[in-house]
Order: C-alpha cells, then structure tokens, then sequence
C-alpha cells in the first residue's frame, strides 16, 4: 500500500483522487501506527468482524464519481489514463444501498421478533462497530443466538471470537476468554479453509510457521523511524506476543536449557489469594502428532485486591515440565519488567510444545499428557500491604486441551489454614 | 508490510440491504461496470462513522489492506 500512497500523493493533493482504506485487522491501533510510520493521510476506515466478507487482502478498487467500479485490479503505471484522465458516464443500475450508522432500537427489535441467526448476527454486528468496550457483552449474546440458529455460519463464528478477543483485552475480561476467540476462529475456518482473513488471525497467534511470516516485525523499525522525525509513536495498548513476531529459527526446537527449577521442592508459599490471575491459552486448541501449539500465559494483576508487582527483586519466572514424550520450546521464561519499582500491567508469556509422533488421536488419558508448570513471582497486596514472594501451579492438560486450572482449587480452606500456620511470607 | 496473496478467489457480488447496513450474501467481489454498495464504518482515528457515499462526485481508490 506503501507504494501506492506515494504514487498517488500528488494526485491526492490537488483533488483528482480521494483514497479510503480498509483494515481488516484486531487492533485499530496496529494499524493507526502503521499509517503514522508511512505517513498515511487519507482516512482508514476500521473493519475488525470482517463485515464486508473480504476473502483476502489487498485489495484495490477504483471507483468513479458516479459510485461504479470501474476496476478491481488497477496498475500504477497506467491508473492515470486508464481512470484519472477518462470521463466516465452514470452508465449502471441504479441499486438500493443507502448505509449509515444502523438503528439500534430497530434492529434489536427485529431480531427478537424474527428470532433468525441473520437478524442475530447484524444486531451483533452494530454492536461490536459502534457499541464500544461497554456493548461486548451484548454483542457476544447476539452472536452466541446467531451461532445456535445456524452452527455453520462462519461469519457468525469468526465475529464472535473477535468479541471474545475484544473483551480479553478489556477491563471486563472474563477467564478463558482469549481460548474462546481462538477456539472460534478455528471453527470459523473449518466452515471455510480458503478465509485467508480468518486464517491469518488465528496465525497471529499459534505456533510460528515454518514458512516465514513477519506478521508484526515492522513495529519495532516503525517506532524507531517515528521517534527520529521527532513525533511520538501511536501507542499500542495490547502489546505484541511472540507468535505474533518472526524470529530468525522458524522449525520448532526443543529447549536445551541447562537451568534447574528454581523452586523443585515445591517449598515456595502458594498465591492462594490469587493476587496474580494466571490465563493461559493454546493455540490451536487440539494437538496433533508431532506439531506443536503455541502456550500463552497471561498475568494479571487482581485489581480487586489492588494487587500490583513488586520490580524491585527478581523478574516473574515460569518452570515448565512437560510430560514424558512431549517437547518444550523453553523450560524457563522470564519476564521483561519495568523499571518502576511497582507496576499492574498485564505480563504475557509464550513458548510451543510439541506433541509425540506417536500421540494417539483419541487419547483420553489427561494424567499421561499433562504439562506441569509454575510461576514465581513478587506480589503485593494493596497500596500499603504486604509484598510476598509467592508461586502457582499451573496445568494443561495436552490431550484434550481443556482444563486449565490451578492445583489451588479449595483455595479458601488452603489460605485459613496458611494464615493459622502464619504462612504469610512477609518481606 | 501488507504481503499480496497468491490469488484473489473471485465470487459473486450479492449485496443485500437490510436495516440501512449492507449484507454480503457472498464473499466481497466488487464488479466492474457496477455501482459498489454503500457501507459505513468507523474510522481507526476517531471512530466517527464514515461511508462510501461520502465520497460520491469524486474518483475514489478503496484500498483493503492489513498491516500484517
């Protein structure tokens, strides 16, 4: 598009062309950097459900004054005489499109009283464009009575992973919501392989592939590029994970790591308050002999306890110990933190695991597939509370897939028994 | 840097209107000699709303595009 945009510029400026952009992307603020970084001055328009039904990208059209495509795969060197410099007359039917932001009221009432997967799914769809953070749950709803109506409507599907997405990276989060997306998407694309648009978003995030694909490398170059010509980079409020980045070692390898775990006997005091709210996701959610799927943790603060990271020690540290026969990218990740001595950002870790050769597709046995890992990390616990280095457990169980869970489950009965046994673990 | 796909699968252009929001019963496949359907999206810098038809009277290229 780059190139296009620098074509096009003078013809822009002195009013013979207007140019509008589509983004078909998660994340309006990727793509708000990007247009800062090419210096993209034309408006772009943000279309994150796919509601126009695009089957690829790019694509280019060249539509005259009069509302009539007059070429879908217009070429630089020819764009001026071919459509610039012609005169084109109002030669098409007429047809019957008049857009607009679309009535709330009128289409919630539409859906209730037809009660159809269509009238569900664009009353979903007003909400996921225009309803903002606040209508997520509402949209979610519409979508969920589009999907029972029709279970094989892969716009539906794919629409609701990028709610379920959208309310992951929310104040709203709701557990399991980023496996939720994934998982949507994934049977968005089972409806139709050929959605390159839906392929890709799942590909942002599941295992790296094997052919290369920068999905997001150019941020860090384009931040750079900004701050030299002395502006200030858009912000990115969801920040990058690392499937989302190529890196130079494309095939899986396993880790070869020479570190111990760092807390093998298990004697670190467990964050039975919950103070830190561990999500982990797999993508994809099924594993298949001798493939790998992606792990993403992510670490939230409890805002409800005010909880926040004490960064004056030690970094969060996770151990990874997979089952007899499966494979890990890392047995010990760190994470990056910030200087600040006490922050509550969302910390997001990442590493693949690859399944046996030999993994049976029916197995059922989840105690002879299950990844074990924990994370240790400092926390504290209100503004004027105590910080406590603390650990949790964490299981996948990799047959299935499923169960995420903690081994802290009757945590309730485990913390008054702590505190009687003044396990507190002050600093 | 948005990469060209290998091909664009090319379909039937059927659009529908219903309740003022355009409905795409077949993947996105705009045909030359054809008026292109209005629709109306939000922009990435403000979220105000803009459509196609704001743009009538000029010669327009709608590009597609993601930053992946």
């Amino acid at each position: 598009m780059p190139v296009w945009h620098e074509a096009s510029k003078q013809w822009v400026k002195v009013g013979r062309l207007a140019i509008v952009g589509v983004t078909h992307e998660q994340h309006a603020e990727r793509c708000r950097l990007f247009a800062q970084w090419h210096e993209l001055d034309w408006p772009i328009l943000h279309d994150p459900i796919n509601q126009i039904e695009a089957l690829a990208v790019p694509i280019l059209v060249a539509i005259d004054e009069h509302g009539i495509v007059r070429s879908t795969r217009p070429r630089i060197e020819s764009f001026e005489r071919d459509f610039l410099d012609r005169t084109f007359s109002n030669d098409a039917p007429p047809i019957d499109d008049a857009a607009g932001v679309p009535d709330v009221e009128q289409l919630t009432a539409n859906a209730q009283s037809a009660d159809t997967a269509e009238a569900w799914r664009e009353l979903g769809d007003v909400f996921v464009l225009w309803g903002g953070e606040q209508r997520i749950d509402a949209a979610i709803d519409a979508y969920r009575k589009s999907v029972e109506h029709a279970p094989q409507d892969g716009n539906a599907l794919f629409r609701l992973g990028v709610c379920f997405r959208q309310r992951y990276e929310s104040a709203h989060r709701q557990p399991g919501d980023f496996q939720a997306a994934v998982d949507h998407w994934q049977r968005a694309l089972e409806t139709d392989p050929n959605q390159y648009i839906w392929r890709r978003r799942i590909q942002q995030y599941g295992p790296r592939l094997s052919k290369p694909y920068p999905f997001y490398d150019w941020i860090r170059q384009a931040k750079s590029d900004i701050l030299a010509r002395g502006e200030t980079p858009v912000v990115l409020p969801v920040s990058l994970t690392g499937a989302e980045i190529a890196r130079p070692q494309r095939d899986f390898s396993a880790s070869t790591d020479k570190e111990k775990s760092p807390d093998a006997d298990g004697k670190t005091h467990r964050d039975l308050k919950n103070l830190i709210e561990i999500d982990v996701s797999i993508v994809p959610r099924r594993a298949q002999p001798g493939q790998p799927v992606r792990a993403h943790i992510a670490f939230h603060p409890n805002a409800a306890q005010d909880a926040h990271w004490n960064n004056e020690s030690d970094p969060l540290l996770v151990w990874i110990e997979p089952p007899a026969g499966w494979q890990v990218s890392h047995r010990l990740l760190r994470a990056v933190q910030p200087a600040e001595p006490e922050s509550t950002e969302t910390r997001r870790l990442d590493f693949e695991i690859r399944a046996p050769d030999d993994l049976a597709a029916d197995a059922n046995d989840e105690d002879a597939a299950q990844l074990k890992a924990y994370a240790l990390y400092y926390v504290c616990e209100g503004r004027e509370g105590a910080c406590l280095y603390l650990r949790q457990d964490i299981q996948i169980g990799l047959d299935r897939l499923r169960s995420v869970f903690r081994e802290c489950s009757n945590f309730k009965a485990g913390f008054r028994k702590e505190r009687k046994k003044g396990n507190t673990n002050l600093r | 840097m948005p990469r060209r796909p290998n091909s664009l699968i090319p379909g039937i252009a059927t659009l529908l209107l219903t309740f003022g929001q355009p409905a795409f019963a077949e993947p996105y496949a705009p045909r030359v000699g054809q008026r292109h359907a209005d629709f109306t999206l939000p922009a990435i810098s403000d979220g105000r709303p803009v459509s196609l038809s704001d743009y009538r009277g000029k010669k327009l290229l709608l590009v597609h595009f993601a930053s992946w």
